[in-house]
């Protein structure tokens, strides 16, 4: 169809009428012309306009041939078909509206996924050219990636072939003003090489970190201003303190920045500060510590390819002079285009999810495809007639399409308000649900609409139109011409095994939703009351800077709500403990052991009885002698029944563990006691299968305090946060109570259990549509047989049984497909998480239970309408 | 019968002969372009005037003749068509074809 086609047939489209007196217009015009001529040849008036008229021919015809030249617009098709698709909802709207919230909720669950791979894997961060910034490490032999030091970056700045230019930055985590900030050091050259703007002051130059101490400024993100510092424009000019230094800030980033990688930051400060704000050995000092993170632009005629091995090439050979195990093997490079770089490991995480909630989209087409059969036909007389007066088979088709299209619109419509709603509330719930303490540590990254989600949205939902608007529509037009003209309309459907076994797989999925959300659910509460061993109430947990431990320490011996102060390397249930490989006893092989550093009145503050031995004492863990108490599990995993105390233990020295571990100090310790078992980890992986616990003093830099209070513990922790910030606001890292450390541990698992159980219930409700669907079908195929049945005197309740077989028959199959599913599922869960139960009795019967109730209603409504049928009326039919 | 007989138009052909028409550059209006078809062929060919709108229009649907209103020598508004460049072009192509399919009748009669 050429351009001036399509412009003429819009324009008759849009000007019907205009087109039209045009048409009449012309014709008129030939006649009078003819009229004239036929006068001048001597004619007589009245003759002229009638012999002008028969020598034209038929002047209507004239015009519909001329209306034919144009063609019918596939508009005019397409107009015709949605009025009659409106006209036919209109009759039948609870059908439109049952058709239109399947799909939304569908629809809605599946944008919502999107939108969050949206955000984290598709939308490219706010800066100049994204997709040419790399991160680069180089790979040792073991596979680990290595940072660099500062002199290694000031060599790699000078010497790389790959990048244009290149930046570098570390992680820091900061106390400010009571607001938990994650933020970054960064090169001068950072935010002129991003290209991202201030969107008040200034942001941070090349000068700033021309020489390491110098500018002492700080950045913000909008974000972080708006929401940490309530906004306001004079936060230019302010000082912060950073881990008691003072920083000014001199700018806001511009909104919607929030750095590279997949945590939002909410500070940039400059690399050259780092020897005055960080702990441990200066950057720039001589130790030379690993902290330095690369991005880099790569150089436009460069691949990426390419440069991984220009830059394998310099990492070689600027680490072939040291030892083996340090050795550079390869250069790892990562797109820094978006928040989580689009590699085939994060499809591979995201694709299960996604096959999840895409099957959940797909059973709600299979079940609105259901409905549109069932309706189709119920219109099978009128799709018979229109086919035997001529209609076309793809004319029909594409006219159930359009009413499928019709029906996806809304539907997309309303799925994308559900997505948004969900997104929003889900949130809000997440913070308002989640331990207090921990709320301002979650930061998300905003999840707002773009094109791109609408493009999905589109797509999702045509797809789904087709899906199932194809089959009923193929199926209802197959009827035969010659049936249709016989009067016959319904005996040429086929039992549909493809729908039953849909029907099935939904009864499946959702009775493995609903019994894996019951498990997580009475998983996380056993969780939640799992006796952990240690007496948490009462314990505040205080990370600090080791420049303000002495005076701290110090303040904490004076302050009277302080009964005991402990100390520890890793305080226990936060999630990690280090392993160090030992050897206990001759001639045994190396264990990888637990191990914590912990200070004597670790056991009285946490109240971890000592069985057998004895505690540390002060002088033992001021010289760090090489003493050891261990778990009573570790002594039975070590030495049986024998007498643990008393012997010794060899610890392993491993490449992979710095020189400096203060748990290499010794190369063999000695047992003096065996404490109670406990869990030091966390609490999802039970008690401690192994620990060993060496010596420390509160004073050893690095230790987290663990400070049991008097009196209410909340009441104390405040005290005692206002009390420190005196010494320096920028002294303390991390104050919790411990009991909050344990609920942010039950956390993950009871939201855990609501998504399951939310996804449960929608997959409750699509199943209860599903089976309506399918039941409704049948009985309206079966009516003529259940008419004669009846008439041949079958009761009401044999009717409504035999409905009902059908529904059971389909529920069993799911039910038993289901709770298989769900015992590997829980089997799963069960291995990692100590406090699940695979065979947990009433979470399997509670969801059993509900799916049988869920069948059993569904089928109600079919059922009742089977047993109403009257046989004369049925019988009269053909 | 004393007239010579007319010869209804092939299919096909009264494109091309409405083309040819145009192609002097004149804007001609419907009735024009059939008397014009008339004349020149003194009176032999005779164009069904119910079909010359149809092929008018379709003409027009393929951007090869342009529609515009003007001013009749009758004083009335009429609709006049002109050939367009890509309607030259078309023309040379069928007169092209028409001469070979005449030419190849011409042949086979003569041969026969």
């Amino acid at each position: 169809m050429s351009w001036n086609d399509l412009l003429l047939r819009l324009r008759a489209l849009a000007f019907r009428k205009r087109v039209e007196r045009e048409l009449d217009e012309e014709l008129q015009f030939h006649l009078e012309m003819e009229r004239r001529k036929n006068a001048a040849a001597g004619v007589s008036d009245t003759e002229a306009a009638g012999l002008a008229r028969v020598q034209f021919g038929g002047v209507e015809q004239a015009k519909e041939e001329c209306r034919d030249a144009r063609g019918l617009f596939w508009i005019d098709t397409i107009l015709q078909d949605v009025r009659y698709a409106l006209r036919g909802f209109r009759r039948t709207p609870a059908f439109a509206l049952t058709v239109v919230a399947t799909i939304a909720l569908g629809l809605g669950l599946n944008t919502t996924l999107f939108t969050i791979f949206n955000a984290y894997v598709l939308r490219p961060v706010a800066v100049r050219d994204p997709y040419s910034l790399y991160s680069f490490y180089w790979i040792n032999k073991a596979g680990e990636g290595a940072r660099l030091t500062w002199r290694e970056f000031e060599d790699f700045r000078k010497q790389n072939s790959a990048f244009s230019e290149v930046m570098g930055h570390h992680f820091l985590f900061a106390r400010v003003e009571g607001h938990p900030l994650e933020g970054q050091f960064v090169t001068g050259n950072y935010f002129r090489m991003l290209g991202v703007l201030p969107a008040l002051g200034r942001t941070l130059l090349p000068g700033d970190d021309a020489a390491p101490g110098s500018e002492p400024v700080i950045v913000l993100s909008y974000a972080a201003w708006q929401r940490k510092f309530g906004g306001e424009a004079e936060i230019v000019g302010k000082k912060l303190i950073i881990h008691g230094y003072p920083l000014t800030v001199v700018g806001i980033a511009k909104e919607g920045f929030s750095g590279l990688g997949d945590t939002p930051h909410d500070f940039w400060a400059p690399m050259s500060m780092a020897g005055q704000v960080e702990d441990g050995p200066s950057l720039f000092g001589p130790e030379q510590p690993r902290r330095i993170d690369i991005v880099g632009r790569l150089k436009p005629e460069l691949s990426a390819r390419q440069a991984t091995a220009a830059l394998t090439t310099w990492a070689r050979q600027m680490t072939a002079n040291r030892p083996e195990s340090e050795r550079a093997t390869g250069a790892d490079l990562q797109s820094q285009a978006t928040a989580v770089p689009l590699t085939a490991e994060v499809l591979l995480f995201f694709s299960p999810i996604m096959a999840a909630f895409g099957l959940v989209l797909l059973i709600a087409c299979a079940n609105v495809a259901g409905m549109m059969l069932a309706r189709a036909m119920a219109r099978q007389r009128e799709i018979g007639i229109r086919l035997s007066l001529g209609a076309s088979r793809p004319r029909l088709i594409r006219q159930l399409l359009t009413e499928g299209v019709l029906l996806a619109l809304p539907a997309a419509a309303a799925g994308f308000a559900l997505s948004q709603a969900t997104i929003q509330y889900g949130e809000r719930l997440m913070f308002a649900t989640m331990p207090a303490d921990f709320a301002e540590f979650i930061t998300v990254i905003p999840l707002p609409p773009d094109a791109r989600v609408f493009g999905f949205m589109l797509a999702a939902s045509v797809v789904s139109a087709v899906l199932f608007g194809l089959a009923p529509a193929i199926q209802a037009t197959r009827t035969n011409v010659m049936q249709a003209a016989r009067g016959d309309f319904s005996s040429d459907f086929r039992p549909a095994r493809l729908r039953n076994a849909l029907v099935a797989g939904q009864i499946t999925m959702c009775a493995l939703l609903l019994i894996c959300a019951g498990v997580l659910l009475r998983g996380a509460r056993r969780l939640a009351n799992f006796d952990v061993g240690l007496k948490t109430t009462g314990v505040v947990e205080i990370e600090i800077q080791d420049k303000f431990r002495a005076r701290i320490l110090e303040r904490l011996a004076s302050e009277p709500l302080v009964q005991t102060v402990a100390a520890a390397q890793s305080p226990p249930l936060d999630g990690t403990l280090p392993t160090v490989p030992v050897v206990a006893g001759e001639g045994a092989n190396a264990v990888g052991a637990w191990y914590n550093l912990v200070s004597p009145e670790y056991f009285p503050v946490l109240q971890v009885p000592i069985l057998r031995g004895r505690n540390f004492t002060r002088d033992e863990a001021a010289a760090g002698a090489p003493v050891a108490i261990i778990s009573l599990a570790t002594a039975r995993l070590f030495w049986g029944n024998r007498e643990a105390v008393g012997q010794s233990i060899h610890m392993v020295r491993d490449p992979r563990h710095p020189a400096q571990s203060r748990v290499l100090r010794h190369e063999s310790v000695r047992v003096i006691g065996v404490a109670r078992d406990v869990v030091s980890c966390c609490a999802i992986q039970g008690l401690d299968k192994t620990c060993i616990y060496l010596p420390t003093t509160p004073a050893e830099g690095g230790d987290a305090l663990l400070v049991r209070v008097h009196g209410d513990g909340e009441l104390a922790r405040r005290k005692l946060d206002a009390e420190l910030a005196t010494i320096n606001p920028g002294a303390i890292d991390q104050i919790h109570l411990m009991g909050q450390m344990r609920a942010a541990g039950v956390y993950p698992f009871q939201a855990a259990s609501w998504v399951c159980g939310g996804i449960g219930a929608l997959a409750l409700l699509l199943t209860l549509s599903g089976i309506y669907g399918v039941l409704s079908y049948l009985v309206t195929q079966r009516t003529k047989e259940i008419g004669i049945r009846v008439a041949l005197g079958a009761s009401t309740e044999s009717v409504t049984f035999l409905v009902l077989r059908q529904s059971m028959r389909l529920a069993g199959f799911g039910i038993a497909l289901g709770s298989v599913l769900a015992l590997g599922v829980s089997r799963i869960f069960a291995s990692v998480f100590v406090t699940m139960n695979m065979f947990d009795g009433p979470a399997y019967g509670a969801g059993v239970l509900l799916v049988i109730a869920a069948s059993a209603a569904a089928a109600y409504f079919p059922s009742r309408r089977a047993a109403r049928i009257d046989p004369i009326t049925t019988l009269r039919y053909d | 019968m004393g007239q010579p007989s007319r010869l209804d138009l092939l299919q096909g052909t009264l494109d091309l002969l409405i083309l040819r028409t145009l192609q002097s550059g004149q804007a001609l209006h419907g009735w024009a372009i059939s008397e014009r078809i008339q004349q020149i062929s003194e009176d032999v060919l005779r164009v069904n005037q119910g079909s010359l709108y149809p092929a008018l229009h379709r003409l027009e649907h393929q951007g090869w003749i342009k529609a515009e209103w003007g001013v009749s020598e009758l004083g009335r508004r009429a609709r006049f068509y002109r050939l367009t460049a890509s309607g030259r072009k078309q023309l040379e192509v069928e007169t092209l074809n028409w001469a070979r399919l005449t030419g190849a009748i011409g042949r086979v009669l003569e041969m026969a």
